[in-house]
């Protein structure tokens, strides 16, 4: 469970890159974050990540504050950057131990976990490989590996879909609903509006660092004119706001 | 095809420097900007006070034995040697192993082009230094001997012109041996092996150049004849006569003659590095080098998925990435292995031409084996090595935008910390013990005494990896698209030599003032406790202030 209570942020004084911003996502549910480039998707997930503290408010992971106890709150998600590519000189298998070292994961499930989750995505075989001969999707497919080991009950996942081809795009999404479906919550910010309608258990919209709607796909449709398509619903929201 | 290599050069050295570039709207961003360059002024008047004031002493002497063009011999032969090596590491780099040929290539640009802006980049970048060792003290040098304003005009051009030659001739060597990596199979070795190889021969360039094979018949005719010891000097590199002619000189026909010659050799390796250049470069390892290592090679079940302690695998982690790059192998860890070796073997190598025929003969030189003054000599040129050290002064800026990494996995950052200064005291204490090894073998030193300037050595170390830490914290350089930036163009990287100036100068101070006063081990113990209490005082720094100075990352 995700707790964001009455967060505030500004990079420039004066002007609030996110203002306010209060959310609660809870355990079992899909959550997806939309708003345009620049509206706060990414400063929001820094924050509730622990690479940016907030100016005002705070963020809880599982009832754990991500500034007052910060290692404890960062036991309990597993967060897919924007950009896969990190570590490019290890290898696969170096990389998803090196993770399972800092999550403490022991020699008993390690072995298991490495496996099921590389041949899901079908990366097993390139695992004794070095991360920069891997493709973009590839290097995607590893990072998603890395945090989905340790389990955590909280998936943060920012734009997790791009650079994945339809398999591993499909397969990350059925793992998305088996986890949440097992009472854990998912957290991930994405462009693509289909993805969000197929997935997303509620949606949230920001814009300007303000969240300007947050419910459910119906909830959108009946709030909003109800013939009308996603996409153009998506941009009276944002457009609106300006 | 001139504005093609101009802008492209702009663009290599613009995504290099970025991060001291100073446009920027906020008041407060602008003030802090104003700060560093005050602070780069600062840094920049101290390093050249330093060679000023050596500069100043060794003309000084000169002068008296009418000698003193010696000292423009030494300058010129300095710089040559310098930018010779230093281009080596820089050209591999900058040539072959940046990220931005994956940009740059796919652009319809010749290979010449992409060449010549690459040397450009070289070149200025070798330019920053010769600031310091050639500008400053030539400068001296014509103030001292009272030389006509046409002096400091041609000591300008003769700054611009004649580094020139040794980036060519290293770049050449790197651009020959590198052509032949598409004939091996394994990448990684190949480069190492490669890289040894041509420092291997460089440094012998160097010091064969730099050596000097004349009798002591010879000498004392020389030094009875005014400015004659500058003939020692003047034939080991084309065009050093010219350059020395033309500083000596104040006719202006002499100069003019000798800078045209200088120009007309200069370009006439220029023409030939290009054409040769623009066959091999494209041609040898471009791209192919750097597409990492692929391999199909089945996990070790029993060793793949074994747990190991944090500490073990996150330093480990630290050192795969350091070796692996090339960049930052060639950059961090190389010189602090090669340059204690090279030098001292190559070192010694040149006083046997000198007529020192063995070992002893240099150990006899020092008769006090315990003297608290070998101790000092000996940590003095420690420290000289360390300043080639950036394990620590690029930890955070080597991880780039994914620094951010470490704020998000549940590891306190001041254990993260830890972990990331293991590698340069790691390193440091091996080239320690390389060189204590090689200084005992010569002058066979009680295994206490020894054992005592390795515990300060090593002291020394560790308080200055934790020093180029915060160096890097403060003021880390993540936006970079090649590696090449955070190694080579990364102002911060002048803290090594500050700080070990500084050591150096505190060394020898130390040893100034308890020379004679207590016995040798006392002096020692004394350095232990100066050092240990300046340690704790770093590590507690850190402590306090690592997640504040982390803030600014993200």
């Amino acid at each position: 469970m995700i707790n964001i209570e009455n967060v505030t942020k500004s990079y420039v004084k004066g002007k609030k890159s996110i203002d306010g911003l209060n959310l609660e996502i809870n355990n079992g549910e899909i959550f997806g974050f939309l708003g345009p480039n620049g509206a706060g998707k990414t400063t929001t997930i820094k924050m509730i990540t622990g690479i940016l503290n907030p100016d005002e408010g705070d963020i809880l992971i599982d009832g754990k504050s991500i500034q007052k106890e910060p290692i404890e709150a960062k036991k309990n998600f597993g967060f897919v950057p924007d950009s896969p590519d990190m570590f490019l000189k290890l290898k696969g298998i170096e990389y998803l131990n090196f993770l399972a070292d800092i999550y403490e994961i022991p020699n008993e499930v390690r072995k298991e976990r490495i496996e099921n989750l590389t041949k899901k995505f079908e990366i097993y075989e390139n695992l004794n490989a070095e991360i920069q001969s891997y493709s973009h999707g590839m290097r995607q497919k590893i990072v998603i590996c890395g945090v989905l080991l340790n389990n955590p009950k909280n998936w943060i996942l920012d734009e997790p879909m791009t650079g994945l081809d339809p398999k591993s795009s499909y397969d990350l999404k059925e793992m998305m609903r088996e986890h949440s479906k097992k009472g854990n919550t998912v957290f991930f910010s994405t462009h693509v509006l289909e993805v969000a309608e197929k997935l997303c258990d509620r949606v949230g919209i920001i814009n300007k660092g303000k969240l300007v709607f947050v419910g459910t796909f119906e909830e959108m449709k009946n709030k909003f004119k109800e013939n009308t398509s996603l996409e153009e619903l998506f941009l009276e929201i944002t457009e609106n706001e300006k | 095809m001139k504005n093609k290599v101009l802008s492209l050069t702009k663009v290599f050295l613009r995504s290099s420097f970025q991060n001291i570039e100073t446009a920027n709207n906020q008041n407060k961003q602008s003030q802090k900007s104003k700060a560093m360059i005050i602070l780069y002024v600062f840094i920049f008047a101290y390093l050249a006070g330093i060679v000023g004031f050596f500069s100043f002493q060794i003309i000084n002497g000169l002068l008296q034995i009418h000698q003193e063009q010696t000292f423009l011999g030494v300058i010129l032969l300095g710089i040559g040697v310098f930018v010779l090596i230093q281009t080596i590491f820089s050209a591999i780099s900058l040539l072959y192993y940046s990220t931005d040929n994956e940009y740059i290539l796919p652009l319809p640009l010749k290979p010449s082009q992409i060449l010549m802006a690459k040397t450009n980049v070289l070149m200025l970048t070798e330019y920053f230094i010769v600031l310091i060792i050639g500008f400053i003290p030539l400068l001296i040098y014509g103030n001292m001997t009272d030389a006509n304003p046409i002096y400091y005009i041609s000591m300008t051009m003769i700054l611009i012109i004649f580094p020139i030659i040794p980036v060519l001739v290293s770049s050449l060597l790197v651009l020959i041996v590198m052509s032949f990596s598409k004939f091996t199979k394994n990448k990684n070795r190949f480069q190492l092996i490669a890289t040894i190889l041509i420092l291997v021969v460089v440094f012998a360039i160097s010091f064969t150049t730099s050596g000097t094979e004349s009798s002591p018949e010879k000498m004392i005719e020389l030094l009875t004849k005014a400015n004659g010891l500058v003939e020692i000097i003047e034939g080991k590199i084309p065009t050093l006569k010219m350059a020395i002619d033309a500083l000596a000189s104040s006719e202006v026909m002499t100069i003019l003659l000798n800078l045209g010659g200088i120009l007309a050799i200069t370009g006439i390796l220029y023409a030939i590095y290009i054409l040769l250049g623009q066959k091999l470069y494209l041609k040898g390892a471009v791209g192919n080098l750097y597409s990492g290592k692929k391999t199909n090679k089945k996990i070790n079940d029993k060793k793949a998925f074994r747990k190991s302690s944090l500490a073990k695998t996150y330093i480990g982690k630290e050192f795969k990435i350091l070796i692996r790059n090339p960049i930052f192998f060639m950059q961090c860890i190389l010189p602090a292995i090669l340059f204690p070796i090279m030098v001292i073997v190559f070192g010694i190598i040149g006083m046997k031409e000198e007529g020192i025929q063995s070992i002893t003969q240099i150990s006899e030189m020092i008769p006090n084996k315990t003297s608290i003054i070998l101790g000092a000599g000996i940590l003095v040129v420690i420290q000289f090595f360390s300043m080639f050290i950036y394990i620590s002064a690029t930890a955070i800026s080597r991880d780039g935008e994914n620094a951010v990494f470490m704020k998000y996995i549940p590891v306190s950052i001041n254990k993260q910390l830890e972990y990331k200064v293991m590698p340069n005291i790691i390193i440091t204490i091996i080239m320690d013990i390389i060189t204590i090894a090689i200084a005992e073998y010569i002058f066979k030193m009680p295994i206490l005494y020894v054992i005592l300037i390795t515990l300060v050595a090593i002291l020394i170390g560790i308080i200055q990896s934790y020093l180029m830490l915060i160096v890097d914290l403060k003021k880390p350089k993540l936006e970079w698209s090649s590696e090449y930036a955070v190694v080579k163009q990364n102002m911060n990287l002048i803290w090594p030599v500050i700080l070990g100036i500084a050591n150096i100068i505190v060394i020898i101070g130390l040893t100034a003032l308890i020379n004679g006063k207590v016995s040798t081990y006392i002096g020692m113990f004394i350095f232990v406790i100066i050092y240990l209490i300046l340690l704790m005082i770093v590590k507690k720094y850190i402590k306090n202030n690592a997640t504040k100075l982390f803030e600014k990352i993200f």
